[in-house]
């Protein structure tokens, strides 16, 4: 384990270094990045400028769980990128070859090869829309709440690393998926506005199907409302392991039935 | 020159199979961007119910659902791969092979997405719109489809679709000049999104910044045929909106041969 | 070193009728079929020699590739390798071998060599002394240091691939794969890598499986070959046996002063054998003659020629193994 991380550090530092060579291009990516962010924000002021609330919710609370839902987005962006191009192109091309002639495991070594600095952009202005909402809110903070807060955004993350790993490794039997991860990808959008405001379909669906209520609302509604701790933080944590043992499991049997590329 | 049709429908040809061969890939993209829509649905179901006025800045609930879906089919329907395609090519030096046959790069590429948009339209574009007219005939109790809007809306989605393909194209052209596109691809892609309408309607927007929008191409990608659709502009207000689109089609056309003929003599000057 | 025994490997194949209207049937219609890539192959490697695996595109040469380094799980059959079987502890059996594909690279691509030999070094958990060992011998064989610090996207194809061999012998394997890694070089270049993989087998005495379609690489390299084709194999053991088998193992290509001369040869008769063993084409003053020296030996051919004519000048040669193994592809011959 040690080694995994001594390596991980590795890479980190050859990123930076490769980042030094494309910076205008990592620029105009983390500008682009701050303002569809902004777009997005826009969009909230906007709707709330004509309502008081929104069934019961006000401006300051979606702002909070808005910016919440950055927070393990972000962390997982920043961590687990690279499992975008093995759905999109590494398995098609060939490519993933190389990872099995490591002695690695082949999905620490995906997973830890690559990072997204662009992820900082949604972690930093998740910190500051969570912050600044907050202490509009006048919401307290205790020593128990901020340790909530790490682990929910940790297992949080582990729900978006989980879903990407399982629709990564169909690529291993259907060489190219990024399309169909992106749809699962897309629908964490729900989880940023009140569950409630949702019919019962989709609520089921984004609590325990593709579980990404678990990365935005219920964690941050517990830190608004404190209500039900046992199931807003519990339910990430319970919810993040077992979906990512089986991830890990569809991810084991694709590389069993995994046939490269060529002849 | 012989007939040009037969020439470049051998790329419609190629890129309608290319669009089968990646179906799973375009319809699990697509059925991504429709869960999208459901979200904005669902919060502006919230929005209307919390809110006294049956209108939002004259928006109606159904107005508001149509705009969602019809703003949705209309960006995937214009979206072009063109930028990225020749964006790539340039890079990796491939567009050479291009050049060295007797055809334009730009209608090339041009009939090979229009392949794409043939399934495209059969496969999600009709059963869209029969979802789209259903839903406004049940919501506002009668038939509220008229076949000249229908026409014009797909006149001016023809036009859209030139605009998006010539406006990335130019855009693509830029890996001439820089070394990687990525970057900017994302920039584009963010400030096309804002300023097309594509995120928050054109109309919500403080006038000052509506009018301006309008005139700039940017309206013509896709709010201009999502508004004929909706039946929010008529009359000479159509006639106006049409031409618009024509005139900004026509100034990228020209745009993009002036940017290739700079972009050539920069090629011999770096000697190929 | 490597035991490889009955060797099969099926994929499961969309049959995809030609045309628009195929891509539409498939749409709603998909047949498959089995298509055995490897279809029972069994060979051994001892340790330290340098194998050459020889076959057209698409004989299955890869497929076997792959389940060698524990890419693909076979099918069937067994495999075993320095005591371990590939696709089972994979982790563990990939530390002792090295895999070079010529077409791809494993170099990070916007770096400079360097930063991918150190991620390596941790990758495969080289000690530092052994490490410095390992790459003063890598560069001494294959001159890194010129290049060593751009970034690899702006290496020749040749220096690309010098580094690429040079990172997959950073962790010393006892096994080394080369899949292609003299395509698309220039003669000089060819030869420089050919060089190298000679001097590493040679001192470490690290085994060598070489895929090829450059033949005077295998000439150059290989005692033995395995050849397989459509799944199967064709041909094992050594490039001379092949060669001695291969019935005209001789080509005499003689040049006359007058073409009128050419008459007076009558090889077939003068040997008393048929056109299988002696086959002679006759071009104005040039006369090729390819034969089977079990039947005629070079010495009476040469006594024959020059006492039947005057010779402005005369070639013997071996026929190149070229030509032997496009005519086994053709299945003219049975090896």
């Amino acid at each position: 384990m040690k080694r995994i991380f001594k390596l991980y550090g590795t890479f980190v530092a050859q990123h930076c270094k490769r980042l030094m060579e494309y910076r205008i291009d990592f620029l105009t990516g983390a500008f682009s990045f701050l303002i569809n962010q902004v777009i997005n924000i826009l969009f909230i002021s906007i709707i709330f400028s004509q309502i008081p609330d929104l069934q019961g919710w006000n401006y300051q609370q979606i702002i909070f769980i808005y910016g919440f839902s950055l927070l393990p987005k972000g962390l997982d962006h920043f961590c687990t990128d690279n499992l975008w191009k093995v759905s999109y192109f590494i398995v098609r091309r060939g490519d993933f070859d190389k990872y099995l002639t490591r002695p690695i495991n082949p999905l620490l070594h995906v997973i830890i090869e690559d990072f997204q600095f662009d992820a900082l952009g949604e972690f930093i202005v998740g910190i500051y829309l969570v912050t600044s909402a907050s202490i509009k809110l006048g919401l307290s903070f205790g020593v128990v709440d901020i340790l909530f807060l790490i682990v929910a955004v940790i297992f949080g993350a582990l729900i978006f690393t989980s879903i990407k790993i399982a629709f990564a490794a169909l690529a291993l039997w259907i060489k190219r998926s990024g399309s169909i991860l992106h749809m699962f990808y897309m629908s964490s959008d729900f989880a940023r506005y009140p569950v409630t405001i949702y019919n019962n379909v989709i609520k089921t669906i984004i609590t325990y199907i593709i579980p990404f209520a678990f990365t935005a609302f219920y964690p941050a509604n517990y830190f608004l409302t404190g209500a039900n701790p046992l199931f807003n933080i519990g339910g990430v944590v319970v919810i993040s392991v077992i979906l990512l043992g089986i991830s890990i499991c569809i991810w084991n049997k694709g590389l069993g039935a995994y046939e490269s590329a060529g002849s | 020159m012989k007939n040009p049709f037969k020439t470049y429908s051998a790329f419609t040809k190629a890129g309608i199979q290319d669009a089968i061969a990646y179906r799973a890939n375009f319809l699990g993209f697509f059925i991504g961007e429709i869960f999208y829509c459901f979200v904005m649905f669902f919060i502006w179901k919230a929005v209307f119910n919390s809110s006294n006025s049956p209108t939002f800045m004259g928006f109606s609930m159904i107005d508001m659902t149509l705009y969602l879906f019809l703003t949705n089919i209309t960006v995937f329907l214009t979206d072009t791969d063109s930028s990225y395609a020749i964006g790539e090519e340039i890079r990796d030096g491939s567009i050479s092979m291009r050049l060295i046959k007797p055809i334009k790069i730009d209608l090339s590429l041009l009939f090979f997405e229009l392949g794409n948009k043939i399934i495209i339209i059969s496969m999600v574009f009709i059963p869209i719109i029969l979802g789209i007219e259903t839903y406004r005939t049940i919501a506002t109790g009668g038939i509220a489809f008229d076949i000249v809007q229908f026409l014009f809306f797909i006149l001016s989605i023809v036009l859209s679709y030139l605009l998006s393909f010539y406006l990335n194209l130019a855009f693509g052209y830029l890996a001439f000049f820089l070394m990687n596109l990525w970057g900017f691809n994302m920039l584009k892609g963010a400030i096309l999104r804002f300023l097309s309408g594509g995120a928050i309607p054109i109309a919500f927007l403080p006038i000052w910044l509506q009018g301006t929008l309008k005139i700039m191409p940017f309206a013509s990608l896709n709010y201009t045929p999502v508004m004929i659709y909706m039946g929010k502009y008529t009359g000479t207000d159509l006639i106006y909106y049409i031409g618009l689109q024509f005139v900004w089609v026509i100034a990228f056309i020209l745009l993009c041969k002036f940017i290739w003929h700079l972009a050539a003599k920069h090629l011999c000057v770096q000697g190929g | 070193m490597i035991q490889v025994n009955d060797l099969r490997k099926e994929f499961k194949k969309t049959i995809k009728s030609p045309g628009l209207m195929g891509s539409v049937k498939s749409l709603f219609n998909r047949k498959y079929e089995v298509v055995k890539a490897v279809d029972g192959v069994t060979f051994e490697v001892p340790e330290g020699e340098i194998l050459g695996f020889i076959g057209p595109n698409g004989a299955g040469k890869s497929t076997v590739i792959k389940m060698l380094t524990g890419i693909l799980t076979p099918t069937s059959g067994t495999l075993e390798i320095n005591g371990q079987i590939p696709y089972k502890d994979r982790k563990k059996y990939v530390k002792e071998i090295g895999v070079v594909f010529g077409q791809r690279t494993q170099l990070w691509w916007d770096l400079p060599l360097t930063e991918t030999f150190s991620v390596l070094k941790q990758i495969y958990q080289v000690e530092d002394t052994a490490y410095k060992k390992r790459f003063d011998f890598l560069n001494e064989v294959l001159d890194l240091n010129e290049f060593i610090k751009s970034p690899v996207r702006t290496l020749s194809l040749g220096q690309r691939m010098r580094a690429d061999i040079a990172a997959s012998m950073l962790h010393n394997p006892k096994v080394l794969f080369l899949d292609e890694p003299t395509i698309g070089l220039d003669v000089v270049v060819k030869d420089n890598i050919r060089k190298a993989i000679q001097e590493i087998n040679a001192t470490e005495k690290t085994t060598i499986i070489l895929t090829t379609h450059d033949l005077n690489d295998i000439e150059l390299l290989c005692k033995r070959i395995v050849m397989i084709d459509k799944g199967k194999l064709l041909y094992d053991g050594s490039l001379n046996k092949m060669k001695r088998n291969f019935g005209q193992a001789r080509e005499v290509n003689l040049t006359l002063f007058h073409s009128a001369d050419a008459e007076k040869f009558k090889f077939n008769e003068n040997f008393n054998i048929g056109q299988d063993d002696l086959h002679s084409t006759i071009d104005h003053k040039n006369i090729k003659i390819n034969f089977n020296t079990d039947k005629v030996t070079v010495s009476e051919m040469l006594n024959y020629i020059l006492k039947t004519s005057e010779v402005r000048d005369i070639a013997v040669k071996d026929v190149d193994i070229e030509e032997i193994i496009r005519r086994v592809y053709k299945s003219e011959v049975t090896l």
